[in-house]
């Protein structure tokens, strides 16, 4: 009798260190799960060997100043890593540009017919939107997941990912992202900067499917620090058509301008 | 020495004429000499202001390539610098070491870009003097996050002293971030370029930033005279390249050493750290092409003045031969040669040129004297380009030497047609001439 008391009391702790040690596994097995998240994003809006090519207008909004509207022309080849953006108005900036070539982002002013170096972190123009905002997403590249959790964003539910940058090629090394669960495309982000303080908060408005990707078309970018200051990114024109290679080279963005 | 006399004589003879004629070429003298002194400071003055507002007179900093390869600038560890400064042997008033935040400072819906310069302000104690304070004391920058702003800046930001401002900006390699400052001060705005720069700890600047504290972004040697730029560079230069991978400064033609060091930031590529040396004159040169103007167009006036004031001389003369026509014919008629009733005309010429050029000069020293011992003041527009608030002249006596052969070859030629004339007449027919 008493070895069988004995043998329930083993069989209870080895099933309680069991479950224990199955709840220990649990989150890294998750974190795991929902660092896959951010490979799915980055994969849903990757083209790979696809050209793209569509048109940005981004409006931004400060306290005291007039609204300025900026219009580019954008072209990716995502397998490549290649990025070409072209301002198309106003008059006064028309022919400036972007171009990233390899690991190398430059900046052409047809002005000065310079070439220099820029940076994904970089503001393009006046606005609070990145070079990097219109560029391939590469969030699991980038970031990984240091905690998560599951919630509901309007009536979508989400996952909210807390989100820490792995190296400082990115602009803001800290992110909250609500990922609508599925398809898997951010809804929102709330961004941090390198002091922990919320500098910006984008929301993703509306997505389109452009083939078998999606992207956003348009992106509502709230300054957190200077109020009434904002900006909106709106895509229009997408398409997946091929582009000739030369359009990814210097001598183009040069040509271009002529 | 007897047609001088008679030259003399003759002018004094027309008091009232001569006054005249000689207060034109006075005036024409005035002006160039009051331009030529003024652009004679200019860039003393501007060079100075500038080191004060720049903190020295040559200027290092490090720049290394980031993985996109955009340019970083940090001086991550001095010893090397430090060893060939104190090598060189040059002397020097005192080193700054400084980092700076380009940012966009926000206070209650209002957004000012801004550079925010960062620096040990107990070490660097002649600041003090530097920099006059409207509201607040220095010893508010205590606080490591007090800031010194501008009036200009203040009041277009609305703030007082006291108040929370935050600054929006990048780290050292680009990454958002924001920073918390409390207005320590309000300085005077020293004009046009007095609200280029706030200033601040630079702990905290460097903490912002996410360098180390001991870290910095610019040193700056501040020297004890501007002249002494180009000759303490030269020295400091050969220790420098024995140290560290420095920037060649070495320029086509007649270039700037600074342009040509942004080239080859461009083009080249490099690994680690490769260092820029940069001095004030790099950036007085393009000051210099401004005085250079100046004075050309100073010399392009005065000689449109002259054109005039010959047309005055040239019809004055005539009028004297006119006038001595028969005097003429008397000088001529007693033995008197052509060539001397030339010469005796353009004596009269040249003794006039004298008198309005030392008048000139006098007039010029006084004006000068006057006008530099007017206080314009710290907060006006001018203030690059006083001393101190003061206006300076400095004349080079080259340029002196070159307005006076100008001037007196101008007044000859101008009563060289009008003394030939009179040369050129008959003695009879002078004598019958009437008036």
């Amino acid at each position: 009798m008493h070895n069988i008391v004995n043998f329930l009391h083993i069989k209870k702790a080895v099933i309680l260190i069991t479950l224990l040690f199955s709840l220990a596994l649990l989150p890294a097995l998750s974190s795991d799960q929902y660092g896959k998240i951010l490979e799915d994003i980055d994969n849903l809006q990757n083209f790979g060997d696809n050209d793209f090519t569509t048109i940005y207008t981004i409006v931004s909004e400060k306290p005291g100043e007039e609204r300025e509207v900026l219009e580019v022309r954008l072209f990716r080849r995502d397998v490549g890593d290649l990025f070409l953006m072209i301002i198309i108005s106003p008059e006064v900036q028309k022919g400036q540009g972007f171009l990233q070539l390899e690991d190398n982002l430059w900046f052409y002013d047809p002005e000065s017919r310079k070439f220099e170096h820029s940076s994904a972190k970089e503001n393009i123009q006046n606005s609070d939107a990145k070079n990097n905002d219109l560029m391939v997403q590469t969030l699991s590249e980038d970031y990984t997941v240091v905690s998560h959790e599951e919630g509901i964003l309007g009536n979508v539910p989400v996952y909210i990912l807390n989100l820490e940058a792995k190296n400082d090629e990115v602009p803001y090394p800290k992110m909250k992202l609500w990922v609508r669960q599925t398809p898997t495309l951010p809804m929102k982000s709330d961004e941090y900067g390198y002091s922990e303080r919320l500098m910006r908060s984008s929301a993703y408005l509306n997505y389109v499917k452009v083939g078998e990707k999606y992207l956003p078309t348009r992106i509502l970018m709230v300054d957190m620090l200077n109020v009434g200051e904002k900006t909106q990114i709106t895509m229009t024109n997408p398409s997946i058509g091929p582009l000739p290679d030369y359009v990814f080279t210097k001598a183009y963005l040069e040509k271009v301008n002529k | 020495m007897k047609l001088i006399r008679l030259a003399l004589r003759n002018l004094l003879r027309q008091k009232r004429r001569s006054i005249l004629l000689g207060s034109a070429i006075a005036f024409g003298i005035l002006f160039i000499t009051l331009i030529n002194g003024f652009t004679g400071s200019f860039i003393e003055n501007v060079g100075e202001n500038f080191s004060n507002l720049m903190a020295g007179h040559i200027f290092i900093d490090g720049v290394e390539k980031s993985s996109s390869g955009k340019d970083l600038y940090l001086i991550d560890d001095d010893s090397r610098i430090m060893d060939a400064i104190e090598k060189s042997g040059i002397e020097y008033n005192f080193l700054t070491k400084r980092s700076e935040i380009r940012g966009t400072l926000l206070f209650e819906g209002n957004g000012i870009n801004q550079s925010i310069v960062g620096a040990d302000w107990e070490k660097e104690s002649y600041f003090k003097e530097r920099i006059i304070l409207k509201e607040g004391t220095f010893e508010n920058l205590s606080d490591p996050h007090g800031i010194i702003v501008s009036s200009k800046i203040a009041e277009r930001l609305n703030v007082q002293l006291g108040d929370h401002v935050i600054v929006k900006m990048q780290t050292y390699t680009g990454q958002q971030t924001a920073g918390d400052f409390t207005i320590a001060a309000i300085s005077i705005d020293t004009g046009l370029f007095g609200s280029i720069s706030c200033y601040a700890n630079i702990l905290y600047v460097n903490e912002l930033l996410n360098i180390g504290p001991d870290k910095y972004l610019t040193l700056g040697i501040y020297l004890n005279n501007l002249i002494d730029t180009d000759p303490v560079t030269a020295k400091l230069l050969p220790e420098l390249e024995k140290r560290i991978n420095l920037f060649s400064r070495e320029t086509t033609d007649d270039g700037n050493p600074f342009m040509a060091i942004l080239e080859q930031q461009e083009e080249e590529e490099w690994d680690g750290v490769k260092y820029r040396l940069t001095t004030i004159n790099d950036l007085l040169s393009e000051v210099e092409e401004i005085v250079r103007i100046l004075n050309i167009a100073g010399l392009i006036i005065m000689l449109v003045l002259f054109a005039i004031i010959m047309v005055g001389i040239t019809n004055t003369f005539r009028m004297v031969m006119f006038e001595r026509i028969q005097e003429i014919g008397t000088m001529r008629a007693v033995g008197m040669h052509r060539s001397e009733v030339r010469a005796l005309f353009l004596f009269e010429a040249f003794l006039l040129a004298i008198g309005g050029i030392i008048s000139g000069y006098i007039l010029s020293g006084i004006t000068m004297f006057i006008i530099s011992r007017v206080y314009w003041g710290v907060d006006t527009p001018l203030f690059m380009l006083l001393k101190n608030g003061y206006m300076t002249f400095r004349l080079a006596p080259l340029q002196i030497i070159l307005n006076f052969v100008i001037v007196t070859i101008l007044t000859l030629l101008a009563a060289f047609r009008p003394a030939d004339k009179a040369a050129k007449l008959e003695p009879a027919l002078a004598l019958s001439t009437e008036k």
